[in-house]
C-alpha cells in the first residue's frame, strides 16, 4: 500500500485530529464534572469558553447530557467521534479492519454510557478504546508515512487544544517537539518559517500562546 | 451445530466490532445499521456442492460465451435462438459495447448467481447477476469470528475453509490486468455496500479509490499520488453500474464515474471487472433463454433449472399468464434487489385489473415465474427459538481462465415469516454457508 494520494491525506490528517479532539476534551470534561459535583457547579460555562466553543446550554444538567452525548451538537464529543469514524471508514484499506475497530468501539462505548447510569465513569472506556486505537496505528500499520500523518494530526490537535485550555508552557512545548518530529516524518509540505518562528518564540520570552495557535493554522501548506 | 448457536451473541458482537454493515436510504437519509448474522448455517453437503459447482461453472460459461457473441457476430440471434427484441429492448445492451473484446475474453469476472431449494430437494435458479454481484464479504468475515467463537463447531465439522475468496479475487484481477496496480472502485462511503468494497481492498491489496484520484491520458489509466506521481492501472474492479462509470459514454450526468475510462477499456489498456454492458446476459427477460445458452454454446443440457418462466411476449405465455394469474409471481425486468415483484395473489381486483392492462400493453417489460415452494432454513428469532424462514443462495463464481466456484456463498433470508423477499435493502439477514469437505 504505497501510494498516498492527496485526498487519502487529508482522511488521515483528521483522523489523527478528530480521535485527539475526543480524547482531550473527554479528559477535560471529566475533570470539569468532577469540579461540577461541589466546587463549581456553574463551571461548565468557563470550560466552553477555554476550549472556544458557543454555550449554548444553559445549564448544567443540559451540558452534561448534551456536550458528549448529543450528535446534533456540532461541538459535541460524539460528533467529533463520529468525524474520526467519517475519516477512518473512508481509510479501512490502509489502516486495518483490527485499527477501524477501536474507533467503532468507542462510539459503541459512548453511546452505552448515554444509556448508563454512571455515565461519567462509563466514558472511560472511550478514553481505553482510542488509546487502543493509537497502539493499533503504532503496531499494525506498517508504513511509516501513513503512521506519521495520523500522529501529524494528532499532535497539531493535542497542541491547538493544550494552548486553548492554557496548559503549562512546558508540555506545550513538549507536544510541540513531539508534533515536529512527525511532521518531518510526514514528508508532507510545510511552512518552514513558522516552524522558525515558533521555535524562537519558545526559545524567547515572547511565548505568546494565541500567537502560536495562530501560525499553526498555516503550518500545512497543501 | 449448538456450539455456534450458543456463541450467536458473541459473533454479532464481534461483527459489530468489525463494522460489518450495509448502508440504506430511507425517506432520503443514509443510515448504515448491521448486517443481522443468523448463526445456524446453511450446510451444503459434499455431493450437493459438487453438483452444484458443475451446474454454476456450465451456467457462468454460457453465459461468458453469450457476452462475447452478442457484442460481435450475434450469431444466437441470427439462428432463431434468441429473439432480437430480447437484445436490442434492453436496457442491459449497451451500444457503445459493440465490437469491443475485454482483456481475456472475459466479461463475467465475479458473477453472484441467486439460487433457491424448493421442498423437493431440487436446486433453481432464480437470477444471475454479472454487473456488480455484492455479498461475498459477510460469509468470509462471518467465518473468520465463527472460527474464533466457536471452534469446537469447526473441529467437529469438515467445513471448507471460505476465507480465500480475497484471494479468488485477486487471482482473477490479476490475469486480467494488462499492466499496473489493481484498485476498486467504488462510488463512496454512502454506498450500501461500502463495507464490502473497504475490506475487500484491504484483503486483496487494491487500492481502494472514488476516482477523484485518477485521470486518463492517452487511453491509459494512472493513479496519482500526492507528490502527483502517476502509477499506471491494469485492472479495475468498479463497484459502480455501467451507466455511472464514464460520463463520456454513458450518462453524462454522471460525477461519480472516471471520464475516458471507456476508452482506455476499448483499446485493451485496462480490465474493468465485470466488463461493462453485462447487463443484457442478468436481464429478467433474458433468463428464460440461458437453458437454450447451454445447449447453443456448449451442447449441454443445462444441469441447474431455472425456476419455471413464462415470456408474456409469446402468446402462449401470455395466455397462461392471464389464467393463473394469481398462482405466479410478475417481475419487472428493469427492476432488482427485490423491488418490481408482484404476487398475482396479492392485488386487490381493481389493481390486479390495472396490471394486467399494463402487462398487456408492455408484455417484453415483464417475465411471470411459477412460485416456488422454497425449502425453509431455520434461524433464531430474537427469543432464542428456532423458527423457520424463506431463504436463497447467492453463489460466487469466479472466471480467471478457469471457471471457480467459491465453496460458500451467501445465504439470505426473510425476517418476515410471510415474505418471500430476502434483500438486506427490505430487511433480510444473513447466514454462513457451510460446505462439507466430505
Amino acid at each position: 500500500m504505497g501510494i498516498i494520494t492527496i485526498d487519502k491525506i487529508d482522511h488521515l490528517f483528521w483522523l489523527g485530529r478528530y480521535t485527539e479532539r475526543v480524547h482531550t476534551t473527554l479528559k477535560y470534561f471529566l475533570k470539569g464534572t468532577d469540579r461540577m459535583i461541589d466546587a463549581d457547579p456553574e463551571y461548565y460555562a468557563e470550560f466552553c469558553k477555554k476550549i472556544g466553543i458557543v454555550n449554548v446550554y444553559g445549564s448544567k444538567e443540559k451540558f452534561l447530557q448534551t456536550y458528549p452525548f448529543d450528535e446534533s451538537d456540532p461541538n459535541s464529543i460524539i460528533t467529533n467521534l463520529n468525524r474520526a469514524y467519517d475519516n477512518a471508514i473512508v481509510m479501512r484499506d490502509y489502516i486495518g479492519t483490527e485499527t477501524m475497530a477501536y474507533i467503532q468501539l468507542a462510539l459503541d462505548d459512548i453511546k452505552m454510557a448515554e444509556r448508563g447510569n454512571s455515565q461519567s465513569a462509563d466514558l472511560i472506556l472511550v478514553i481505553d478504546h482510542l488509546l487502543a486505537f493509537w497502539g493499533c496505528v503504532n503496531d499494525m500499520i506498517d508504513n511509516e508515512q501513513i503512521r506519521n500523518i495520523i500522529k501529524l494530526g494528532q499532535g497539531i490537535e493535542r497542541l491547538d487544544l493544550y494552548l486553548s485550555l492554557g496548559n503549562p508552557s512546558y508540555e506545550i512545548i513538549r507536544v510541540y517537539r513531539r508534533m515536529k518530529q512527525f511532521l518531518l516524518k510526514s514528508k508532507l509540505r510545510y511552512d518552514e518559517n513558522v516552524i522558525y518562528t515558533i521555535d524562537n518564540m519558545i526559545s524567547g520570552s515572547d511565548f505568546n500562546y494565541q500567537s502560536v495557535k495562530n501560525l499553526l493554522r498555516n503550518l500545512i501548506t497543501e | 451445530m449448538n456450539q455456534i448457536i450458543k456463541k450467536s451473541e458473541t459473533i454479532n458482537k464481534l461483527l459489530s466490532r468489525y463494522g460489518v454493515k450495509f448502508g440504506i436510504y430511507k425517506n432520503g437519509t443514509f443510515k448504515e445499521q448491521l448486517f443481522p448474522f443468523d448463526p445456524i448455517p446453511r450446510v451444503i453437503k459434499h455431493d450437493e456442492f459438487l453438483f452444484l459447482e458443475k451446474g454454476l461453472t456450465q451456467r457462468v460459461d454460457a453465459l461468458n460465451c453469450f457476452l462475447l457473441d452478442i457484442y460481435s457476430n450475434k450469431q444466437i440471434v441470427k439462428d432463431g435462438i434468441i429473439p432480437e427484441e430480447f437484445i436490442y429492448s434492453a436496457k442491459g445492451f449497451l451500444p457503445p459495447c459493440d465490437g469491443v473484446v475485454p482483456p481475456k475474453k472475459i466479461y463475467s469476472h465475479i458473477s453472484g448467481i441467486d439460487l433457491v431449494q424448493s421442498k423437493d430437494d431440487n436446486w433453481y435458479i432464480l437470477e444471475d447477476n454479472l454487473r456488480v454481484p455484492s455479498g461475498a464479504s459477510y460469509p468470509m468475515i462471518s467465518r473468520e469470528l465463527q472460527r474464533r467463537s466457536a471452534p469446537d463447531a469447526f473441529s467437529s465439522n469438515s467445513v471448507i475453509d471460505n476465507r480465500n475468496y480475497a484471494d479468488l479475487l485477486k487471482e482473477v484481477m490479476d490475469y486480467v490486468n494488462t499492466g499496473g496496480i489493481n484498485v476498486i472502485l467504488s462510488p463512496g462511503r454512502y454506498n450500501a455496500a461500502f463495507f464490502e468494497h473497504s475490506y475487500l481492498a484491504e484483503m486483496t491489496g487494491a487500492v481502494l479509490t472514488t476516482g477523484k484520484d485518477i485521470v486518463c491520458e492517452n487511453d491509459n489509466l494512472y493513479y496519482i499520488d500526492y507528490n502527483g506521481k502517476k502509477q499506471r492501472v491494469g485492472a479495475v474492479y468498479r463497484r459502480i453500474s455501467d451507466e455511472y462509470l464514464d460520463p463520456m459514454t454513458f450518462n453524462e450526468e454522471s460525477v461519480i464515474g472516471i471520464p475516458h475510462i471507456f476508452e482506455a477499456y476499448k483499446k485493451g489498456n485496462v480490465a474493468l471487472l465485470n466488463a461493462p454492458g453485462n447487463g443484457i446476459a442478468d436481464d429478467k427477460g433474458i433468463y428464460y433463454f440461458v437453458p437454450k445458452m447451454i445447449k447453443y454454446y456448449l451442447g449441454e443440457d443445462a444441469v441447474l433449472m431455472n425456476a419455471p418462466t413464462y415470456l408474456p411476449f409469446y402468446e402462449e405465455d401470455m395466455n397462461y399468464v392471464l389464467s393463473n394469474f394469481d398462482k405466479l409471481v410478475i417481475k419487472d425486468v428493469a427492476e432488482a434487489g427485490g423491488y418490481g415483484v408482484i404476487f398475482g395473489n396479492s392485488l386487490t381486483k381493481e389493481k390486479k385489473a390495472e396490471f394486467i392492462d399494463l402487462l398487456k400493453s408492455q408484455p417484453r417489460r415483464f417475465i411471470a415465474q411459477e412460485v416456488i415452494d422454497f425449502y425453509d432454513l431455520d434461524i433464531l428469532d430474537e427469543k432464542g427459538n428456532q423458527v423457520p424462514r424463506k431463504a436463497d443462495l447467492r453463489a460466487f463464481v469466479l472466471s480467471n481462465g478457469k471457471t471457480k466456484v467459491w465453496p460458500s456463498g451467501l445465504t439470505r433470508f426473510s425476517r418476515d415469516p410471510d415474505s418471500f423477499i430476502v434483500n438486506s435493502s427490505q430487511g433480510g439477514g444473513f447466514k454462513d454457508t457451510w460446505v462439507l469437505s466430505r
